[in-house]
């Protein structure tokens, strides 16, 4: 891959995605081209970069910038947000709704494993819960519809009874168990999209950790914009344990004491009424 | 401080090998024994933190081992990880009601056992 083709598809990814691809990221840009470019056709990534320059093709330009975007993940990570989860946010807003089911968001979910963390924790409460988990990457949200991890998937940060509560063993692989799939549903969604519509439908708690990380400024407001519309006012936000706001964005401000923790700023309440 | 103890309980030096790199990385001293009558042994003379346990070994296998270590006294304090080949539900589901505090299915890795560590709150 030439230095001319990364800078062009480090401004692909940037204008559909808001995300910066680092210079330094080049030969693993390269490496995960790779298997795109054989599962396209074509005979080397050069190759199906010259395409796409040549010809830009919706497809293709979609599943080239779905294969550079970061999406490791795994199970209950960073355990002092799931314990603020679990053991004050969840029963107090169970008491505040009164019955009513709450919507969880784990919006950037990858391959699942925060979705199903959620949701694990809700029933583990015995409360009455939706979670939606959404990606912009089709190969990850495939993974996480299937629900089936590896041994090494499954074990990283899950403990072993809660593995054996909420997953079944399918010959090499852990699938998500009906209860837990019932409650769970995963969607295909671009965060800078979002404020293009009008939401019919807003949550309680939004987990949107480590994706604004990688993001351009702009598009950083643009995500928090729209995730403040899909949040309901008394909502809570969650963003990665080392993530802050840096002005981004006047909509929400962090709660001291609970790292990631964020609720909408009073003063953007006032405004918007 | 004093730093912290972690006993390695395998009949395989290679298994052992690793694990150790891996628990020292963690910030533990590690010691090693090859099977459960060795492992209880050392149990008597100085009782570690947290006790990582294979299942199948020849003298005295990881779940005997387990059920005599927790009457002995103090022996309820390590934190007890299962770390087998064993996958079968209720071959976890025994090892866990027997006493261990979690289960580890090989193979593993070290950020498996990280989180395993961080989940019974041994770091």
């Amino acid at each position: 891959m030439s230095p001319e083709d990364f800078d062009r598809l480090q401004a692909l990814v940037a204008t559909r995605t808001g995300n910066r691809l680092r210079r330094d990221r080049l030969n693993l840009a390269e490496h995960r081209l790779g298997p795109v470019a054989r599962r396209a056709g074509f005979d080397s990534v050069d190759v199906m970069l010259a395409a796409l320059w040549s010809k830009p093709v919706a497809s293709l330009a979609w599943e080239i910038i779905e294969s550079l975007l970061n999406g490791e993940t795994w199970f209950r990570r960073d355990r002092a947000a799931f314990r603020t989860m679990t053991e004050e946010l969840l029963p107090a807003l169970s008491q505040a709704r009164q019955g009513r089911t709450l919507k969880i968001w784990s919006a950037g979910c990858s391959t699942g494993q925060e979705a199903w963390s959620l949701a694990m924790a809700a029933l583990d409460l015995k409360l009455d819960v939706e979670v939606l988990g959404s990606d912009l990457n089709r190969i990850a949200l495939e993974k996480a519809y299937q629900g089936a991890y590896t041994g090494f998937e499954i074990q990283r940060g899950l403990s072993a009874a809660t593995m054996v509560r909420w997953f079944q063993p399918q010959g090499e692989l852990w699938t998500a168990a009906d209860p837990l799939k019932r409650v769970v549903r995963f969607e295909r969604a671009n965060l800078v999209d979002l404020s293009a519509t009008e939401p019919d439908d807003r949550f309680d708690v939004i987990f949107c950790r480590n994706v604004l990380t990688g993001m351009e400024p702009a598009a950083r407001a643009l995500v928090l914009e729209g995730l403040e519309r899909r949040l309901v006012d008394d909502g809570c936000l969650f963003l990665g344990a080392d993530e802050s706001l840096n002005g981004d964005s006047l909509a929400f401000r962090p709660v001291s004491g609970r790292r990631g923790l964020h609720v909408k700023s009073p003063t953007f309440l006032q405004r918007a009424a | 401080m004093s730093s912290r103890l972690c006993l390695i309980v395998d009949d395989s030096r290679i298994i052992r090998k690793v694990s150790r790199r891996i628990v020292e990385a963690l910030g533990f001293d590690v010691d090693e024994a090859a099977d459960g009558a060795e492992a209880l042994t050392f149990c008597t003379g100085a009782m570690p933190d947290v006790i990582l346990l294979d299942w199948n070994m020849p003298v005295m296998d990881g779940l005997t081992f387990l059920r005599r270590l927790r009457t002995l006294p103090d022996g309820g304090r390590p934190k007890v990880l299962f770390c087998t080949i064993e996958t079968a539900v209720d071959r976890i589901t025994e090892a866990l009601a027997a006493g261990a505090d979690d289960y580890v299915m090989k193979p593993f890795d070290g950020e498996i056992l990280h989180a395993k560590f961080a989940e019974v709150g041994a770091v």
